[in-house]
């Protein structure tokens, strides 16, 4: 059986199939295998061995995509698979039919034990032929049966008649055979009385010396010539109503026959044995053999000279009703072990090789009912599957596995999952490809990716943020460069992700961005920890803040967090800055007082430690000045003297 | 041997105390530099430009030495030891030509000289 899961799994091979890939096909239909370009078989081992085991042609299987069923592998054309389905789906929903089974049953029976060739003979062939006739009726009223009684009882009454015509026709035959008869005799006997008169004529013409034939006579040569005529027409009508009869016989036949086969193929495997029954004693031996729809009935079974008798066509029913009776068994028994799947499979199988039986139509409405469910899940677990739509297969999935726990999930989820990694690979690729500007490869990735899984999220994101990006870069471009122009590393700090976007393959800005990032990162990260030592230690703090001020001094966030701490370290930040303007103006010995001082106050500074040092060896190593090149122009004042 | 005057001793034991507790004294508030103006670290740290030229006295407490250059000199940090010039630290510079070994807790009177701003030492002695 062709089902969901099938069509599903081939197409999700198809989807990630490497010729899907390289050449760019969407896949074969539904369920067809996908050959790989390169020779090699990508075809999933689970589909192929479900399909081994559905499609195996010594069981029976349902092809719902060509609207067919296989049954001793041959096929049953069950009509346009939409209406297939319908009618599997219209079965499923359906209630259990209100009358009573089993007196069909017994019904049907009866009418097959009347006409059984135990039961014939030449007293009962009559009655019996009439009572069964009468019981077709009685069967037409059950729903089960669908009426197909009375067609089968309008035929037998179509043959009784024409059997009637027949006779009337053979009485006919013999009337004009006589008629003819007695024309022949009229014509034979006129005939001898012209030859006896003629003999007559030529002796007394030889007695008169007369030449004989000249004495001839036409006297009753017109007559007769009438009478041959009426017999000779006689003749012809025998003829013709000859043949009338031989064509109502065959046609009789051929009807009846029809009437077998159709009920047959129409699968209604109970009507063609009570007509084959009713055949078998309408019918003389001699025209058992079954002249119409031999070639189909043929096809049921693989032997060259097989004849197609009546007795085949029974037995062919028989085992119809026994193999549905056993599905329908096999069906119960799955659904009872919780197998609903299987049990799903074996229902569907045993409804279109017996749909009319009525163990099947008889079938526990509850049962079917959750079988009906699991079937619409399961179809539009296929559409999904069809559309590649892999965010709602997984949805429909766990809906069908929620109903029956045996549908092999496993290996449509191993799908599913291949296919959304191949997609998202390619679009891997066409980002790369992007980064490398190598655009038709990136496009072909693309593609690549939609045709894997056309409602991957991540390719609309891809598409939207290749969009926005032309957008950014035709905006943020000229505001980083004024930005970086005006020193506003701080604002510029505070877009980072935005100009990164922008700036991704700009070589020349993209240095100075990370530039500005890694400096303003350092900066922030120093103010956090000034912040937390301002309460404790606000002298470390400051030095913090200064540490800060060597890489951006203008920084807002470092200039606010220093007017907040600034207060706190009033002296020592005097005396740093002190020591840091004397140093610059090279009074080397003042700055390294202030400095001195400074440290003082924080024992622990690194920066006063290291000016001290840094200072202290500057001025030991300084020579005494021949003459002071003060840039301090100085101050003509007068020390004031200081007191002890 | 004539026999000293007692008027003489009697007035030269006393004198010779005084003379010998002035120099005492003078030692100890001054010694050989008390005709040098002290050393104001305040005054210094405020505006060392108008003591360039200046030679002082400083008695000071040597903290540590915070640098060294052979054949140039050293930078002793020194702390004053009179407590109205405050505690701060003060950096002086000694010439190496001043060959004296300095151990952190000595007390030198140095005698500075404001060299622009450096605060040279030219002369010291411990007290």
């Amino acid at each position: 059986m062709r089902t969901p899961i099938l069509a599903l799994l081939a197409v999700l091979s198809t989807a990630i199939s490497p010729s899907a890939y390289g050449q760019g096909t969407v896949g074969g239909q539904p369920g067809a295998a996908v050959n790989a370009g390169g020779g090699g078989d990508y075809r999933s081992t689970t589909s192929e061995n479900m399909a081994d085991r559905l499609f195996d042609v010594n069981s029976d299987s349902v092809d719902m995509e060509n609207g067919s069923m296989q049954w001793k592998g041959k096929t049953f054309n069950l009509g346009n698979s939409r209406m297939m389905r319908a009618r599997f789906e219209r079965y499923l929903a359906a209630p259990a039919p209100a009358q009573d089974t089993a007196r069909y049953l017994a019904l049907l029976a009866r009418i097959e034990a009347l006409l059984s060739p135990a039961a014939i003979n030449e007293r009962t062939w009559a009655p019996n032929q009439q009572e069964a006739f009468n019981l077709l009726f009685e069967a037409a009223k059950y729903e089960q049966d669908g009426e197909s009684s009375l067609t089968l009882a309008s035929q037998v009454r179509k043959v009784w008649e024409q059997r009637v015509e027949f006779r009337n026709m053979g009485v006919t035959h013999n009337q004009l055979e006589d008629l003819r008869r007695k024309q022949e005799g009229v014509v034979k006997n006129r005939g001898e009385q012209m030859e006896i008169a003629n003999d007559e004529r030529a002796q007394q013409s030889e007695k008169k010396g007369k030449g004989g034939a000249m004495l001839k006579s036409s006297a009753g040569t017109t007559e007769l010539g009438y009478r041959v005529k009426d017999e000779q027409k006689t003749q012809a009508e025998i003829v013709a109503n000859q043949a009338r009869m031989t064509a109502l016989a065959l046609q009789a036949q051929v009807e009846f026959q029809s009437q077998i086969v159709q009920h047959l193929l129409a699968r209604r495997y109970r009507h063609c044995i009570l007509a084959c029954a009713f055949y078998r004693v309408m019918f003389k031996s001699q025209n058992q053999n079954v002249r119409v729809g031999a070639k189909e009935v043929k096809e049921f079974f693989p032997i060259s000279d097989y004849v197609p008798t009546l007795e085949s066509l029974d037995g062919l029913c028989r085992e119809a009703i026994n193999d549905v009776a056993v599905g329908m068994r096999s069906v119960d028994d799955l659904y009872r072990q919780g197998e609903v799947y299987g049990a799903f499979e074996r229902l569907q199988e045993t409804y279109f090789l017996g749909e009319y039986e009525p163990i099947v139509q008889g079938y526990d409405p509850a049962k079917k009912r959750i079988m009906l469910l699991l079937w619409r899940d399961l179809r539009e677990l296929q559409r999904v599957g069809d559309e590649r739509d892999l965010a709602n297969v997984e949805q429909y999935l766990n809906q069908v596995v929620a109903i029956a726990k045996d549908f092999p999930a496993a290996a449509v989820r191993s799908k599913v999952e291949a296919a959304r990694s191949a997609s998202n690979m390619q679009l891997l690729a066409a980002r790369q490809a992007v980064l490398q500007k190598d655009m038709p490869k990136a496009e072909a990735a693309i593609e690549r990716a939609a045709k894997i899984w056309p409602q991957n999220p991540a390719i609309q994101d891809f598409a939207k943020q290749a969009i926005d990006r032309q957008d950014v870069l035709a905006q943020k471009i000229p505001e980083f460069d004024q930005l970086y122009a005006d020193g506003k590393r701080r604002d510029i700090f505070n877009r980072r992700d935005e100009f990164a976007v922008a700036l991704i393959q700009d070589q020349d800005r993209l240095p100075k961005l990370k530039e500005v990032v890694a400096k303003i990162g350092e900066i922030e990260a120093i103010l956090m920890q000034a912040g937390s030592l301002s309460g404790s230690n606000p002298y470390l703090a400051w030095d913090l803040l200064q540490r800060a001020r060597e890489i951006d001094a203008n920084d807002f966030n470092l200039a606010r967090t220093t007017a907040d701490i600034a207060p706190l370290v009033a002296e020592y930040a005097r005396l740093q800055g002190q020591g840091t303007r004397y140093e610059k103006e090279g009074n080397d010995a003042a700055a390294l007082t202030a400095w001195m001082a400074a440290l003082d106050l924080n024992p622990v500074s690194e920066i006063c430690n290291a000016a001290v040092k840094r200072l202290a060896g500057k001025v030991a190593g300084a020579m005494a000045p021949v003459a002071p090149p003060s840039n301090d122009p100085g101050t003509l004042e007068i020390p004031e003297v200081p007191t002890r | 041997m004539a026999k000293p005057n007692p008027l003489l001793i009697a007035l030269g034991i006393p004198a010779a105390v005084l003379i010998l507790l002035g120099v005492i004294l003078m030692n100890r508030q001054g010694g050989k530099f008390a005709n040098l103006p002290p050393f104001s670290p305040e005054a210094y740290r405020k505006d060392w430009a108008t003591l360039q030229g200046n030679a002082y006295v400083f008695a000071a407490q040597v903290d540590r030495q915070l640098a060294y250059v052979e054949g140039a000199g050293r930078v002793l940090s020194v702390k004053p030891v009179d407590g109205a010039n405050g505690t701060a630290a003060v950096p002086l510079r000694v010439p190496a030509e001043l060959e004296v070994n300095f151990e952190s807790g000595q007390r030198y009177r140095f005698k500075l000289r404001v060299r622009r701003d450096i605060l040279e030492v030219e002369d010291l002695e411990t007290f």
